[in-house]
């Protein structure tokens, strides 16, 4: 006779006297270890000291029966399975329905067959084995969860701080997101630059878990980072792409919408690569026009090969712009039918109050789904006065001990270097080494922005601003403009910066000039102040901004003065 | 077999099909139909008449295809796609890197 | 109803499992039975003589006691029925089927040798 493998320790609960002999000695003779109980009680007694790997029931016995005894011992092994085979004469159905029902494995008849036996204590064993290894796994899966959960609660803690810089609570942003968004690869930031423009970045990182969480922290730090230097949407956009592409495995990428708002010149710059539709609502006329997405997303082409043209919207105080991920759109109910752009379009057309549309939003997904969810993020930004805004004043990393105050320098930007670099950032951290200057960062970033920016669109590239006295005429401009600066072959911008020491203080003069045609300077000049309209707001943004604007050459020249006074 | 491949005659031209939900589960199977192949073809056919639904993942999987490739020199076109499928690609704009029809 | 009283095929296949502890086998076999019988003669409960009719055919059939474990499996069914009519001359009869059964186990003891 073979013995099993692996000697067990098995419970053999039997009140005849001889049965019990006869068993215990079969079963010891198969290599097992015996425990022996004469009737139920003592069986769970048993049971409870010794944990037995299986039980051998007798059904009929005196004190409590082989049924109650088997439920009992079920519940004393609770996860584990403890195979109970009950021993019986009973033949009929009844008797065998019943052994199942107390939560009887198996049974066998007397009289005993050893060979039987042995077969069923064998098979038992092996489900009671297969059992064990399943409550082990389950029980290392929630270890291992436990540690996922944790990995990510770190994760959030080092990226919350890298996030800390942003502006999302400014007064004219709303905004909603899941605690978790960074895990489901969402992501918004949002900051101001030194001119008081906000940026605004909505992205979506293919994946879940860390390895969407990972890809957002280097490009929160090169959007935060370059932002508060002053560079522009093109340049941080470059960045970002190159850095996602040298980073990211190939078929990782992030979806993502940029918005650069500027306050002072009342328009929006905005980059859409792969985000659903984002939506400028206009607060007078009600309508809203979508920014689709014309561009592939972050991380996906090489730096020779990404496109970082943007799209300029003119706005007026009160116009809103409204992004949102595509957990909105796929949103699904019970068929599998997804919420889908009709719908949402049908909230707008029926939302009345602007402030309420993110309540709106949130009640159809509800009465579509039946349930909420809360695994998508929207954005909505409004246009506002720029004294409506509080911007942070940017923080110096250096003591303040030295600062040069007695210097000047010049550049000359040609055309191969106008196509594809902003000189601003560079120029601003120049500027800024100059203590007295920082306390002006941003009148000095709006202005030098504003000079260059006249230079380089109306003297280098000839363009006539009154093409922007409207939406249609803004979109066009701005083709024109990107147009005209690939076929640009010669032309040239120039800045001067001069500070000196005057009094307790000091003096910077900035001159930028251009080797454009000119204007007539007294005829803009004579244009009175005038904020609300679209076009010729450079000039009338810098004679606000600065002291002493002044223009020669035929407007080709363009001369402001910076004044300090002595720092406390 | 919700991923069936099939090559030309004269192994220069290699299809792909996709049946059902091209989502993250078909990301072994994907990878397969092309890696095993023991020699590039000339062009790639991504054929999408029986895919029910394209994700993020699929979009990576492309990517991935068009990469092993060749990247830039690649010529790979996706072809029979549904209005939906279609929807997904022009909002991610990939048309600007694979054929698609 | 059978006729074997002692079958042979299973008591050498005891004997095999047994080995050394085969006489103390018969030994409790015979002590427990006896004790067994004690019952079914005295007791009225019918739920009671049906259950110690039941374990009686169990550790009969064990020991291949066929006809002893056939006549115990008829008392059992007996007792559940409303009258307790010929359950007397039943009993009586399991007696002597016993007592056959007894002496062989006897003889069995003798002739065993280590």
């Amino acid at each position: 006779m073979q013995s099993s493998p692996e000697p067990l320790t098995i419970l053999i609960a039997e009140d005849s006297a001889a049965d019990r002999l006869l068993l215990s000695t079969i079963v010891r003779r198969q290599g097992h270890q015996v425990l022996t109980a004469a009737n139920g009680a003592e069986a769970v007694e048993v049971y409870s000291q010794q944990r037995p790997h299986l039980v051998l029931m007798d059904a009929m016995m005196p004190v409590m029966d082989g049924f109650e005894a088997a439920q009992k011992i079920k519940q004393l092994a609770g996860d584990q399975l403890v195979p109970i085979i009950f021993l019986t004469s009973l033949t009929e159905s009844e008797g065998l329905a019943r052994c199942l029902e107390a939560g009887g494995d198996d049974f066998l008849a007397k009289p005993y067959n050893q060979v039987i036996l042995a077969a069923k204590i064998k098979a038992m064993d092996r489900l009671r084995r297969l059992q064990a290894t399943v409550v082990e796994q389950r029980d290392q899966i929630a270890r291992h969860h436990d540690y996922l959960l944790n990995e990510q609660r770190v994760a959030k803690a080092v990226f919350d701080k890298i996030a800390h810089s942003g502006c999302l609570s400014a007064p004219n942003i709303r905004y909603l997101q899941s605690p978790y968004a960074l895990f489901n690869g969402d992501l918004l930031l949002a900051a101001f630059n030194p001119a008081g423009d906000m940026h605004i970045l909505l992205g979506d990182f293919t994946g879940h878990g860390l390895p969407a969480a990972v890809g957002a922290m280097p490009l929160a730090e090169v959007f935060y980072g370059m932002t508060a230097k002053g560079y522009g949407l093109a340049q941080i956009l470059r960045e970002m792409n190159a850095k996602l592409k040298r980073i990211l495995p190939v078929d990782m990428f992030c979806c993502a919408t940029l918005l650069s708002m500027s306050f002072q010149r009342c328009t929006v710059e905005v980059w859409n690569g792969g985000m659903p539709d984002g939506y400028l609502h206009d607060s007078l006329s009600g309508v809203r026009t979508p920014l689709p997405a014309r561009h592939l997303p972050l991380g996906v082409l090489t730096p020779q090969l990404f496109d970082d043209r943007t799209e300029v919207h003119p706005l007026s105080v009160g116009d809103r712009v409204f992004l949102l991920s595509d957990g909105v759109i796929e949103t699904s109910d019970r068929d599998d039918q997804p919420f889908g752009v009709e719908r949402l379009q049908q909230v707008f057309s029926a939302n009345r109050e602007p402030d309420r549309l993110f309540e709106d939003i949130q009640q159809a997904l509800r009465d579509f789904r039946g349930e909420a969810r809360d695994d998508f993020s929207m954005v909505e930004v409004r246009l506002v006065a720029p004294t409506q805004l509080n911007p942070p004043p940017p923080v110096y990393s250096d003591s303040g001990q030295s600062s040069p105050l007695d210097w000047s320098v010049s550049f000359e930007f040609r055309a191969q270097t106008l196509k594809r670099f902003n000189p601003m950032p560079y120029l601003l951290q120049l500027l800024l080494e100059v203590h007295g200057l920082r306390a002006q960062s941003g009148a000095l970033y709006n202005v030098l922005s504003e000079l260059y920016s006249n230079a380089l669109e109306h003297g280098v590239l000839g363009l006539d601003s009154s093409l922007k006295r409207d939406a249609t005429g803004f979109a066009r401009y701005y083709q024109e403009r990107n147009a005209r600066l690939d076929e640009l072959g010669d032309g040239h911008v120039r800045v001067h910066l001069h500070v000196t020491p005057q009094g307790d203080g000091g003096r910077l003069v900035i001159e930028v000039e251009d080797s454009g045609k000119g204007f007539d300077v007294a005829k803009v000049l004579a244009r009175p102040l005038d904020r609300d309209r679209l076009s010729g707001r450079g000039v009338s943004l810098v004679r606000q901004l600065c002291h002493q604007a002044s223009w020669s050459d035929d407007g080709r020249n363009a001369r402001v003065e910076f004044f300090w006074e002595a720092l406390s | 077999m919700s991923v069936v491949t099939e090559v030309s005659p004269d192994g220069q031209k290699l299809t792909i099909s996709i049946k059902g939900r091209f989502d993250f589960g078909r990301h072994q199977e994907f990878r397969e139909s092309y890696e095993k192949l023991n020699m590039k073809p000339e062009s790639i056919v991504v054929d999408l008449k029986e895919a029910t639904y394209l994700d993020s993942s699929a979009l990576g999987m492309l990517l991935l295809l068009r990469d092993h490739a060749g990247g830039d020199e690649s010529d790979i076109r996706v072809v029979n796609s549904s209005s939906d499928v279609k929807k997904i690609l022009a909002i991610s704009n990939f048309d600007k890197l694979f054929d698609i029809s | 109803m059978s006729e074997i009283h002692l079958d042979l095929d299973v008591l050498s296949t005891l004997k095999e499992v047994m080995e050394d502890g085969y006489p103390e086998l018969l030994d409790t076999f015979l002590k427990d039975s006896e004790a067994r019988l004690r019952v079914l003669h005295e007791e009225r409960d019918a739920e009671m003589l049906s259950a110690t009719a039941h374990s009686f055919k169990g550790s009969s059939s064990n020991m291949g006691a066929i006809r002893l474990a056939e006549l115990c499996g008829e008392l059992e069914q007996r007792a559940k029925q409303p009258s307790l009519r010929d359950i007397e001359s039943l009993v009586n009869e399991i007696d002597s089927e016993f007592a056959h059964v007894r002496s062989l186990c006897r003889e069995e003891r003798e002739g065993f040798h280590c």
